[in-house]
């Protein structure tokens, strides 16, 4: 026996003491055994079997048989499977119950979560999205976030950096209600609200809640949508003991094709005859990419007794990027423990600890600026002819433009290292007042840790001239909730009724210390010695605290099942809010038709389902960050005496009267199943108003702050769209095949900006080195985030009439811009809308395929017809001769090859124009999984329940035209505002990555 | 169960109390800020600081002020347009110069509104309180005066600035007014600043009275300027005022703490914050050479034709120009400087770039004290003044000569140039004379442009035989910068904007 082995039967024999200690002491009289098929004649492994009412329950085991003792005759026996029709059935004087289930795609019976509380689906009277457990753990993921992209209708989901272990994952509901506030949707675990997820593996199902009829439970903070997160728990019976792991490798999709170093010495030496070529050939980006790789593992082990039910789960997931010194390892503790109390009283818990340690070549500069590039630009960037070190065995400097790292120093030498923990607890109590009445409270408890400490040694440009310079910088952020609400339900002859009211308060604090000092004796102290520090660069520690109060309620009256209504209240106080405005009211209401269920259809072979739903309600958005209410003053740096000295400067006027944004949203909807629901449509269509935006209303700078705004409740933007999505069984029996397809579009429209006027520079948009103002800008009329620069006409050629203007060219070869006004000079007026980078539509299809032990899930996802915006290739191809550009150069201009788009090498100014807006289209095959299960003969001879091998491919291929590296990238996403702005940017960005991975699933 | 149900709502109602009242913690509040003396001068600190920002003096409005004038023109054709459109005059109302040193002036204004208005609470003695209130009337009539000169019209705000709606009414102010503003703040500062402060980067009595010298001179009141420049002169051992031995010791940040002829200086301290943050000087990179591993940018650098018009054999032509530049090892002539890419073959400023002590990479975040007023401008003002008022007198000249007196000390040798002025000059020739000292003395200091605006010199400097020569210099138009369009769309009643743009 093997140490395994041992391990399993000690934990096994654990199971019974459990029982004792939670057990009640009933004993079952009555025996009941059967065997569980589905209606095509296969038995059911597995299946669940369970006494309604009493903790009692059982599984199939591989022949579809059971077993299970009752109480007695008037017992209830239930039994469901994941994908099949739950069926009940009455004891009475049977003692061998055979049962066939009927397979659908979507079950109507499914219980849906939704804030405070649950529905069956066929009762939703709002927009909610569902996304399952499969599609969750598809592909090995750092974060379950990342894996919502492309799966539901309506949910936008992106990295904001491409591939980068780690990198921010955006979540747009229904697009970004806000430009300055976040639009990211909110998050509810278990019933806490701003909880950390999971590790993808501990997650049961998600919803999406979209419309108000579903958000507006969360008031101040259901505008951006609410996903709803739902860990898995034990289930009753004997333990089992999963195990999933897989490898993958891992590489970047895509690479820029540069010049040669005898290329790009022929392009230099056009522009300075007099450039000493280096002698090397160095692929900078060969040098930086790598074949990453991902190991991921989980152990659970769940199981119940009769008065207790368990989860416990460890998963460890651990990454090198496909760039040079990028990385990410995690691992996470998951505990779900639930108890019965008593017949009344039902008490659980949520426990989830995690340590991520990301480590972080610095592949994108952040906020740009001489000296500091990041290792992906500067590959591009950097002189090919220069090697990664020179005769004295120092790190090379470009041969042109600014001094920058090359790359290879800057992914080994820089030193950037996050480590974020986390303990996240919610404790709860549920009890049954009386028949129909129940209270539920829970505490929640979340406390995050998050260190990142940043060092650049005397190797580096920026490390070198000032001792090394380093930084630390310490987050502990906490949030504690308590919710506590009383649900009724009373079921009528003709109607059901139920309402759930509550009250909750939540509070929130974040502590930072940042310190960063320059001069150290040794580069080997690395960011650890900062008191060791010649120069202390920087100190600096913060508070923010905000308290939440909320009452809440819900009413729902569902007439012959037919006819279903929904009201929905939250009042919210927050201390955040001014003093003229603390509580804010979001109701909504909803109504929903089952036409299906009318006696016209009811008997239809071919509409099995048929439903209208429709909702209007108010959402908010907190928005408003602590104290940013009050007139303050800020530290100001000023020195007397060559030392610094505590000096204030005014910050900020107060606003008595700032208040929330308000999203007003309309929705129609309806669910369609034809033929038994092996077609089932859903489709959306809705309206978003939000309005009193939170935006920088200009003040005249004459008023004296440094920065001379005011957030007032100005302006308003629009989203709105229509959501399809579409399951078809399309083959059933031995071999299936299933489809999902999604389908989302959404038109963004800003409809009012304070007193009408365009807003740019708000976005910081460009890299800091490359001097250049905002590419977005807001406009009335016009999406958030719109393009705005010169329209690019190509190059002059001899003999053309130059048009005059400060910084445009006026010369053969040079770059030629549109005088859109007419006015025979270009300067700022003749600039216009560019590009677009909101799509047109966004899409996933994902089919599965199953035959024997066989299963084939292909799933493509992709965006169509939003336009990017491409720094990189501007600071390459305006051919100045500071940096390598790409092959394109090869192509410009000359007196011998006039016939072209591309400008001579020439000194120009670099110009925001449409030259470098581009269509980025895409579609990708995401995920193709194609996995065999062993029979289950074989798996009992082992003692396992499944054992399941299968090989899968991330991101395959790609279908697009975009020239960057890869279409899905948001440069400079990094805050609310910028994340709302800024889209379709790309510099030096984190190109995708395409994985191959091997994986088991093993359960026992 | 009853102890169950107790804990539950014990559990429920403990969270219930709560007003939802901030109360900040580490935040402070102008209400309630003003009680010490000490936040008084943290109030005023704060105005020091808004100066010593890249807006202000660190880069914008004295990169500004150097491309402006006739000695330094842009390096990089390829440095950011807002740069050349300055240097051009094509500038308008968009101009990201102007934008940004605008709005960073009222800031620099507002602070001492706030603690002028603030002094009323603070507990202290008259004297006690009035001497930092003089501080931040000294730094808003050096505001507006550089303002008034820059713009001519503009708004002259002497109040606390609380309600975004108190904005409204603000209009601009005429220039007589704006001055007799200052000078009104300068005269109060005279009175009860001291005669000697810890830091030449705090203004004391003297620095008050230099300063009138300067508003005298720029309004033609003669006899004003020579009243506060003679003293300054007649009390320059009181107030602790000379001329360095040394001149390059003026431009060395290792000295610059310890320099007396510093009238009032704006204080950086190398290194001292992030990158990006408010603080940071970029006057040496933006002045210095651009090479392989030398880390200039090239962008404000003077013609061949200033280099030229500087005698040889003047130690001051020594401290104000890099001629050469060791690129990776190699000793190169400024004729050779354009080899480097993006790089310019003329000779470069050498006041900033070459000792910025303790600094950052580029040279950035320096370590430097720019003498926004030293004695040696008093003793122009007060040779100009006499020299106006009395013709070419002994004192006038003597005045000059006390400077080239010093000029001829080449770090301890004894150059014979330049020599004193003779006193046979003309008036006209003395004045000529005097602007020239003005020029080689004070070169890179930023105070050229004003010259040329005061005495109207603006055809001749940039005319076709001029060391610079700009086409599109209009003398109706550019003497005065385009006021920021973005405020006048955030104020129509700064409308109409200056005239030409």
């Amino acid at each position: 026996m093997n140490a395994k082995q041992t391990y399993l039967k000690i934990l096994k024999k654990s199971i019974p003491i459990f029982i004792l200690m939670f057990g009640t002491g009933l004993f079952a009289q009555i025996e009941i055994t059967g065997t569980v098929t589905s209606d095509d004649g296969v038995p059911i492994p597995g299946a669940n079997i369970s006494v309604q009412n009493k903790a009692i329950g059982t599984t199939t085991d591989f022949d579809g048989l059971y077993k299970i003792e009752v109480p007695d005759e008037s017992s209830v026996l239930l039994f469901s499977y994941v994908g099949y029709k739950d069926q009940k059935i009455t004891v009475g004087s049977q003692r061998k119950i055979d049962v066939v289930l009927s397979a659908s795609v979507e079950s109507l019976d499914q219980i849906v979560v939704v804030g405070y509380g649950s529905r069956r689906k066929k009762d939703l009277t709002g927009a909610v999205v569902s996304v399952e457990a499969e599609d969750i753990t598809a592909y090995p993921s750092a974060t379950a976030q990342q894996t919502l992209q492309g799966r539901a209708a309506g949910v936008a989901v992106q990295s904001a950096n491409g591939g980068e272990p780690g990198a921010d994952i955006r979540i747009r509901v229904r697009g970004a209600t806000s430009i300055n506030a976040s639009s990211d949707a909110i998050f509810v675990v278990d019933g806490f609200v701003g909880a950390a997820l999971p590790a993808p593996e501990d997650i049961a199902s998600i919803q999406v809640l979209k419309d108000a009829s579903a958000t507006a439970i969360y008031g101040s903070r259901g505008a951006n949508g609410v996903v709803i997160v739902t860990t898995k728990k034990g289930k009753k019976g004997r333990m089992r003991i999963d195990f999933n792991t897989s490898y993958s490798t891992q590489t970047v999709t895509n690479t820029l094709d540069l010049l040669n170093a005898e290329q790009f010495g022929d392009y230099i030496q056009e522009i300075n005859p007099g450039y000493v070529r280096g002698s090397a050939d160095t692929d900078w980006q060969d040098v930086i990419f790598k074949t990453g790789q991902i190991a991921n593992h989980q152990i659970a082990l769940s199981g119940g007794a009769e008065n207790v039910d368990y989860y416990l789960s460890g998963t460890f997931f651990d990454q090198n990027g496909a760039v040079l010194g990028s990385g990410l390892e995690r691992f996470s503790f998951t505990n779900n423990i639930n108890i019965n109390f008593s017949d009344r009283l039902k008490v659980g818990m949520n426990a989830l600890g995690r340590r991520s340690t990301r480590e972080g070549a610095r592949t994108q500069e952040s906020t740009g600026g001489t000296g500091s590039a990041g290792a992906i630009s500067a590959a591009f960037r950097f002189s090919p002819d220069q090697g990664i070190r020179d005769a004295n065995g120092d790190f090379t400097l470009p041969s042109v433009g600014d001094d920058i790292d090359n790359p290879f120093a800057t992914t080994t030498q820089i030193f950037n290292e996050s480590v974020n923990d986390l303990f996240q607890t919610n404790v709860y109590a549920d009890l049954k007042l009386f028949e129909g009445l129940s209270f539920k409270s829970t505490l929640g408890y979340n406390v995050r840790n998050n260190r990142e400490g940043t060092f650049f040694p005397t190797t580096t440009v920026r490390g070198a001239g000032v001792g090394g310079e380093g930084s630390i910088q310490t987050i502990k952020q906490t949030n504690i909730l308590s919710e506590n609400y009383f649900t009724y339900k009373n079921d009528l002859s003709f109607a059901k009724f139920s309402a759930t009211v509550g009250y909750s308060y939540q509070k929130e604090r974040s502590e930072r210390v940042t310190t960063s000092g320059a001069g150290f004796l040794d580069d080997g102290f690395s960011f650890w010695n900062l008191d060791g520090a010649a120069n202390l660069l920087f100190i600096e520690s913060r508070l923010l605290e905000s308290e939440l109060a909320s009452y809440y309620g819900r009413i729902n009256f569902d007439i012959l099942d037919k006819y279903l209504i929904t009201f929905n209240a939250r009042q919210d106080g927050s201390s955040t809010f001014s003093a003229n405005n603390k509580w804010g009211f979001f109701p909504s209401g909803a109504i929903a038709w089952n036409m299906g269920d009318e006696s016209f259809l009811q008997n239809s072979k071919l509409i099995s389902q048929w439903k209208w739903r429709v909702s209007y309600g108010l959402t908010g958005n907190r928005a408003i960050q602590p104290f940013g209410t009050l007139a303050t003053y800020e530290d100001i740096i000023s020195i007397q005496g060559g030392e610094l000295v505590n000096a204030v400067a005014l910050q900020r006027l107060a606003n008595d009267n700032l208040k929330w944004e308000t999203t007003k949203q309309f929705n129609v909807g309806v669910n369609i199943g034809l033929f038994n629901n092996r077609i089932s449509l859903t489709a959306d269509y809705y309206d978003m108003i939000t309005e009193d935006l939170l935006l920088d209303r200009p003040l005249p700078e004459t008023s004296g702050l440094s920065n001379p705004v005011q957030l007032q409740n100005v302006g308003s933007l629009e989203n709105k769209g229509f959501e399809i999505e579409l399951s078809t069984r399309n083959l059933v029996g031995a071999f299936t095949w299933n489809t999902n397809i999604n389908f989302s579009r959404n038109r963004n429209k800003v409809l009012e900006l304070p007193d009408g006027e365009d807003i740019r520079d708000i976005g910081n948009s460009s890299p800091g080195h490359l001097l250049l103002p905002d590419v977005p800008i807001l406009r009335e009329g016009q999406p958030v985030g719109v393009y705005f620069g010169y329209v690019y006409d190509g190059v002059y050629q001899n003999g053309d009439t130059f048009l005059p203007g400060a910084i445009f060219e006026q010369q053969a070869g040079g770059e030629r811009y549109r005088d859109l006004n007419g006015d025979g000079e270009l300067n700022s007026d003749d600039q216009t809308i560019i590009g677009n980078p909101h799509p047109d539509f966004t899409f996933g299809i994902n089919n599965t395929f199953a035959y024997k032990g066989f299963d084939l899930n292909v799933f493509f996802q992709g965006a169509v017809g939003g336009d990017m915006f491409n720094f990189t290739l501007l600071e390459l191809n305006t051919l100045t001769g500071s940096s390598n550009a790409t092959t394109e150069a090869l192509n410009r201009w000359s007196l011998t090859n006039p016939n072209t788009n591309i400008p001579s090498a020439a000194q120009r100014t670099r110009i925001i124009s449409s030259r470098w807006v581009y269509d980025g289209s895409y579609a990708r095959l995401k995920n193709i999984t194609l996995g065999y299960s062993f029979d289950e003969r074989l798996l009992e001879k082992l003692k396992m329940t499944k054992l399941r091998v299968y090989v899968s491919g991330q991101n395959l291929v790609t279908f697009t035209d975009y020239p960057g590296l890869d279409p899905e990238v948001l440069y400079r996403s990094d805050s609310n505002s910028r994340s709302n702005i800024n889209l379709g940017l790309d510099y030096g960005s984190y190109p995708n990555v395409r994985s191959y991975t091997l994986g088991l699933n093993v359960s026992f | 169960m009853k102890r169950i149900i107790f804990i539950l709502i014990m559990a429920a109602t403990w969270s219930g109390c709560t007003d939802l009242e901030e109360e900040p913690i580490g935040i402070l509040a102008p209400e309630t800020f003003f009680t010490t003396t000490d936040n008084l001068q943290a109030a005023v600190d704060g105005a020091y600081g808004h100066i010593a920002s890249e807006q202000f003096w660190g880069r914008k409005f004295t990169l500004s002020l150097l491309l402006r004038g006739d000695m330094v023109t842009i390096g990089d054709p390829t440095t950011s347009s807002r740069r050349i459109e300055v240097d051009e005059f094509r500038m308008n109302g968009d101009n990201g110069m102007v934008t940004s040193f605008w709005p960073r002036s009222y800031a620099i204004i507002g602070s001492t509104n706030y603690a002028i208005e603030g002094a009323a609470s603070v507990e202290g003695t008259e004297e006690e309180v009035n001497a930092i209130v003089a501080q931040a009337r000294f730094v808003r009539a050096f505001t507006y005066y550089h303002l008034v000169r820059i713009f001519g019209e503009v708004p002259y705000i002497d109040f606390a600035v609380r309600e975004a709606e108190a904005l409204s009414s603000i209009e601009k102010t005429s220039v007589e007014e704006i001055y007799e503003g200052i000078i009104e703040d300068l005269e109060f500062a005279k009175t009860w600043l001291p005669d000697q402060q810890p830091f030449r980067s705090m203004p004391s009595k003297g620095t008050a009275a230099s300063y009138l010298a300067s508003v005298y001179l720029t309004i033609g009141n003669w006899q004003g300027a020579y009243d506060e420049a003679t003293f300054v002169i007649n009390n320059s051992g009181r107030f602790g005022y000379a001329l360095e031995a040394d001149f390059q010791d003026l431009f060395d940040a290792t000295k610059a703490d310890g320099l007396v002829e510093h009238i009032f200086s704006i204080d950086f301290k190398g290194l001292d914050v992030i990158s990006g943050a408010p603080g940071i000087d970029f006057l040496p990179p933006v002045t210095g050479m651009r090479g392989p591993d030398i880390e200039g940018w090239s962008v404000a650098v003077p013609t061949v034709a200033v280099f030229d018009s500087f005698d040889d054999n003047d130690y001051r032509k020594v401290v104000s120009f890099d001629t050469e530049a060791v690129f990776d090892g190699v000793t190169v002539p400024w004729q050779d400087f354009g080899t480097a890419n993006r790089g310019v073959s003329r000779p470069h400023i050498a006041k900033y770039y070459r000792f910025p002590g303790t600094a950052g990479n580029n040279n950035r975040d320096s370590d430097h004290n720019y003498g926004a007023m030293r004695y040696a401008e008093v003793l122009l003002i007060a040779a100009e003044a006499s020299n106006e008022l009395s013709g070419p007198t002994g004192e006038a000249v003597d005045y000059i000569n006390q400077i080239r007196a010093r000029a001829r000390n080449a770090a301890g040798t004894m150059n014979t140039f330049p020599e004193d002025l003779t006193s046979g000059l003309s008036k006209d020739q003395l004045r000529d004379a005097i602007l020239e000292e003005r020029r080689i003395e004070l070169a890179f200091e930023f105070k050229r442009w004003y010259d040329i605006k005061r005495l109207n010199l603006g055809m001749e400097v940039f005319g076709p035989t001029s060391m610079e020569p700009q086409t599109n210099f209009d003398s109706t138009r550019d003497y005065l910068f385009p006021l920021p369009d973005d405020e006048l769309g955030r104020n129509p009643n700064l409308l109409p904007q200056n005239p030409g743009y």
